[in-house]
C-alpha cells in the first residue's frame, strides 16, 4: 500500500507557475528520488507535501490522512531535512537532538542516532564548528529523532566533498535497512542511480518519467558508445576504421588520432569481428571501453538540457 | 506529548543558547556596566569628595590687609597653593600656567580687591565661584566697617520629591537599568531575524512541537536574564557608588514586566520587516541612540531645549525610566496617575509593535515558505 500518495499538485507564485502538474505514489520502505534542474519544482514540491506551503490544487495523502484533517498525525510519522541548514549553531548536536526530541512522543534515544549519523566523537561540540558534512549529517540526524516512518531529505549531499557524500550515501541506505521510506531530491545522478529504488524526473513543474534507475536507462536506447585506441597509432586507427564502415556496423564514428569512438546498436556482433580483424593484421589494441548509459543520458534524452550539478 | 518536557527541553535549551552568545554578554552585561561606570566617575561628585578651588593671595607692596587676609584663609573652599601671600607678578604667572584657578591681589583701605583668573576659564565653575564668595566677602566687610549687621541671609537646601538622599548616583543608577532592559528587549529579537533566515522557524513548524511553549519559553529566559541585569545593575550602583534605594516592590513589579514585553514586541517588530540582521542592527540602533539621550536616561528631560521635549513625551523608554524611577528610587506605589499614565503609553506602545510585527509576519509567510 502506497504510504504517500500525491496527485495532480499545482503551485504558482504570482506568475511563475512552480508546479503545474505533479502526481506520484511512494510505498512503504522505498528510497523515492526526485531528480530535474535548478527551477523544475523540486523543492515546492516536497515543502507542499511536508505540510508547509498550501498547494494551489491536487491532494496529497498519507495512507488516508491529509493536512486538512489530520496535520498533527502527520507531523509526528514523518521527519524532515531541508535544504537550509536549519538547527541551533549555539547548541551542541546532543543539544539539538535532546530538543527536538522532546516534541515527540516517542522519539529514538539521541545517541543511538549519533551513532547512526556516526557524530558520537563530536556529540559535544558546538554545532557552529562543525564542517558541512557533519552538520548534513546532524540535519538528517534531527529528521530521523521522532521515529518518523517517512523521511525527507532535500538534497542531503549538496555541496559536500565525496568522502561526506559517501558517508551519507550509507546513512540512506541504512536507513532503508530499518524500513524507512525516504523521498530524496539530489542534483547528483550519480546518487540517485545508486540509492534510489525508483526515480521520479521532474522538469517545468511536470513529472517527465517515472521508473527505477534501470528500466529508465534500458528503455532510453539500444545504442552504446564503444571507445578503443591502438599502440600502432593513426594509420591502425585509420585502418579498423575503414573495416567498420564496411560492415556499416556503426550509427556514428569519431577518430582523433589513434582514437576510435564508435556508436552502434550491435556492440557484441562489431567488437567480436573488430577483434578477429585486428588479431589478423597484427595490431596490439591499447585500451577498450564500452560506456553505459547512465540516468544523465536519461535526463538529456528526457529535457533535451544538459545536466548542470 | 509531554508539554511539560518539552518546556523544561526549551527553556534549557534557549538558556543555553542566551549565555553562549557572546552578544548578550557584551549588550546586556559589559556594555551597561561600563556605561554606567563611566558616568558615575565624571559626573558624581564622590560624597566625602568636597569641592575646593586652588586660589593663590598675592599681596601689593605696602598693602595693609591682615584682617581681611585672615579671613579669606579661613574660607573652607579655597585650597591654598602658597602658604603665603606672594608678589602680585608670581601670583599672575601662576594663574596663566594654571597653576591656581584664581589669584587673589589684596592692597591698601581703599583700593579694590583684585580678583585675576585665566581668560579661558572666565566662565568655569570655579572661577564663579571664587569671585562670589569673594564678592560677599568684600561686602560683608565694608558692613562689618559701617558697623552694620546683615538684616537678609541667603541659605541653599536641595530638595526632591522622594526622599532627602536622592543623588545623582540614583538618577543615573535607575536611568541605567532601564536602558539596559530596554536595549536588551530590543536587540535580543535578533534572534527572530537569524532563526528565520535560517529557516529554524520553518523547520520547527514541520515537527509536531507546540510553538506557543516555544515563545513562552524564550520570554521566561529573557525575563530571567533582566532580573540577573536589574539585580547586577543595582548592587554596583549601591555598593560602589553610594546609590541610594527605596524600592516600592509591587509597582516595581509592574512597571518590569510591562516594560520588558512593550520593548520585546518593539524588537519583535523591528524583526518582522528586517531579511538580515545587519538590517536590524541598523533600524535598531538609530532608535536605541535616539531614546538613550532623549529618555531621560542620563540627564532629566527638563535639561533638554523646549523644542525637544515633545519627543521624549512619546517614547516609550521616557515612560519606562520614570516608571523605574519612581519605584526603585522615589519609594512611589501605584496609586499614582502618572504611573498608571506611563503603563499605558508602554501598553499602547506595546501592543502596536505586536500587531504591526504579527501582520508583517503573516504576509510575508508566503514568501519566507518559498
Amino acid at each position: 500500500m502506497s504510504v504517500l500518495e500525491v496527485k495532480h499538485l499545482r503551485k504558482s507564485f504570482g506568475s511563475v507557475k512552480a508546479v503545474q502538474d505533479i502526481s506520484f505514489a511512494v510505498e512503504g520502505g522505498e528510497v523515492f528520488t526526485i531528480i530535474g534542474p535548478n527551477g523544475a519544482g523540486k523543492t515546492t514540491t516536497l515543502e507542499m507535501i511536508e505540510g508547509l506551503v498550501k498547494p494551489d490544487g491536487g491532494s496529497i495523502s498519507f495512507g488516508g490522512l491529509t493536512w486538512e484533517k489530520d496535520a498533527e498525525t502527520i507531523k509526528k510519522m514523518i521527519g524532515v531535512q531541508p535544504q537550509s541548514e536549519s538547527m541551533f549553531d549555539l547548541l551542541t548536536p546532543k543539544e539539538n537532538l535532546e530538543l527536538f526530541a522532546s516534541f515527540y512522543d516517542r522519539p529514538m534515544r539521541p545517541v543511538e542516532i549519533l551513532e547512526t549519523v556516526n557524530l558520537l566523537d563530536h556529540c559535544n561540540k558546538k554545532v557552529k564548528v562543525l564542517s558541512g558534512g557533519q552538520r548534513q549529517r546532524l540535519a538528517i540526524g534531527l529528521a530521523m529523532i521522532g521515529d518518523p516512518k517517512i523521511l525527507f531529505l532535500d538534497e542531503p549531499t549538496t555541496g559536500l566533498d565525496p568522502q561526506s557524500r559517501r558517508n551519507i550515501w550509507d546513512i540512506v541506505l541504512r536507513l532503508k535497512e530499518m524500513g524507512k521510506t525516504t523521498i530524496l531530491t539530489t542534483h547528483y545522478m550519480e546518487e540517485a542511480e545508486k540509492l534510489s529504488d525508483r526515480v521520479c524526473i521532474v522538469d517545468q513543474g511536470k513529472v517527465i518519467a517515472l521508473d527505477t534507475p534501470s528500466a529508465l536507462i534500458g528503455k532510453l536506447t539500444e545504442e552504446r558508445e564503444l571507445r578503443l585506441s591502438f599502440f600502432d597509432g593513426e594509420e591502425a586507427a585509420m585502418d579498423v576504421e575503414r573495416f567498420v564502415r564496411a560492415h556499416s556496423w556503426a550509427v556514428r564514428m569519431e577518430r582523433d588520432g589513434k582514437y576510435l569512438a564508435v556508436w552502434t546498436v550491435q556492440p557484441e556482433d562489431m567488437l567480436h569481428s573488430l577483434f578477429g580483424y585486428t588479431k589478423e593484421r597484427g595490431y596490439r589494441v591499447d585500451q577498450v571501453s564500452i560506456r553505459e548509459m547512465s540516468l544523465e543520458d536519461v535526463f538529456i534524452a528526457c529535457t533535451g538540457k544538459e545536466w548542470r550539478d | 506529548m509531554n508539554r511539560g518536557n518539552q518546556l523544561k527541553q526549551m527553556f534549557l535549551s534557549q538558556s543555553r543558547m542566551l549565555l553562549r552568545e557572546k552578544q548578550v554578554w557584551f549588550w546586556g552585561i559589559f556594555f551597561p556596566v561600563i556605561l554606567m561606570v563611566i558616568f558615575m566617575v565624571i559626573f558624581s561628585d564622590g560624597s566625602d569628595d568636597e569641592f575646593r578651588v586652588k586660589v593663590v593671595l598675592a599681596e601689593k607692596e605696602g598693602a595693609e590687609s591682615a584682617a581681611l587676609r585672615e579671613r579669606i584663609k579661613h574660607i573652607p573652599v579655597f585650597e591654598f597653593v602658597e602658604a603665603d601671600p606672594v608678589p602680585v607678578e608670581k601670583a599672575e604667572n601662576m594663574v596663566k600656567e594654571k597653576e591656581a584657578a584664581a589669584a587673589i591681589v589684596l592692597s591698601g583701605e581703599g583700593e579694590p580687591v583684585t580678583l585675576i583668573v585665566n581668560k579661558e576659564n572666565e566662565r568655569s565653575t570655579s572661577s564663579m565661584t571664587v569671585q562670589g564668595i569673594l564678592n560677599q566677602l568684600v561686602q560683608q566687610a565694608n558692613l562689618e566697617a559701617a558697623g552694620a549687621s546683615p538684616v537678609y541671609q541667603m541659605q541653599t537646601m536641595s530638595v526632591s520629591s522622594g526622599e532627602d538622599d536622592l543623588d545623582y548616583q540614583d538618577f543615573l543608577l535607575t536611568g541605567m537599568i532601564a536602558l539596559s532592559i530596554a536595549q536588551g528587549g530590543i536587540f535580543g529579537m535578533v534572534d527572530f531575524v537569524e532563526m528565520r533566515r535560517k529557516g529554524l522557524l520553518k523547520r520547527l513548524r514541520m515537527t509536531p512541537a507546540k510553538m506557543g511553549l516555544f515563545g513562552f519559553s524564550d520570554m521566561l529566559v529573557r525575563f530571567i536574564f533582566s532580573v540577573f541585569q536589574i539585580i547586577l545593575l543595582s548592587l554596583i550602583g549601591v555598593f560602589f557608588f553610594g546609590a541610594t534605594l527605596h524600592v516600592e516592590p509591587v509597582s516595581l513589579i509592574i512597571i518590569f514586566v510591562i516594560g520588558i514585553m512593550a520593548f520585546h514586541a518593539i524588537g519583535y517588530f523591528f524583526s518582522s520587516f528586517s531579511k538580515t540582521s545587519e538590517a536590524f542592527f541598523g533600524v535598531a540602533n538609530i532608535v536605541n541612540f535616539l531614546m538613550m539621550f532623549l529618555s531621560g536616561v542620563f540627564f532629566p528631560i527638563e535639561s533638554m531645549p523646549g523644542w525637544l521635549q515633545p519627543v521624549s513625551d512619546i517614547l516609550p523608554l521616557t515612560y519606562f525610566v520614570n516608571g523605574l524611577r519612581d519605584s526603585m528610587v522615589y519609594a512611589q506605589g501605584v496609586a499614582t496617575l502618572p504611573f498608571w499614565i506611563g503603563i499605558g503609553v508602554l501598553v499602547v506602545w506595546g501592543a502596536a509593535a505586536f500587531a504591526l510585527g504579527t501582520l508583517l509576519y503573516r504576509n510575508n509567510r508566503s514568501i519566507a515558505a518559498r
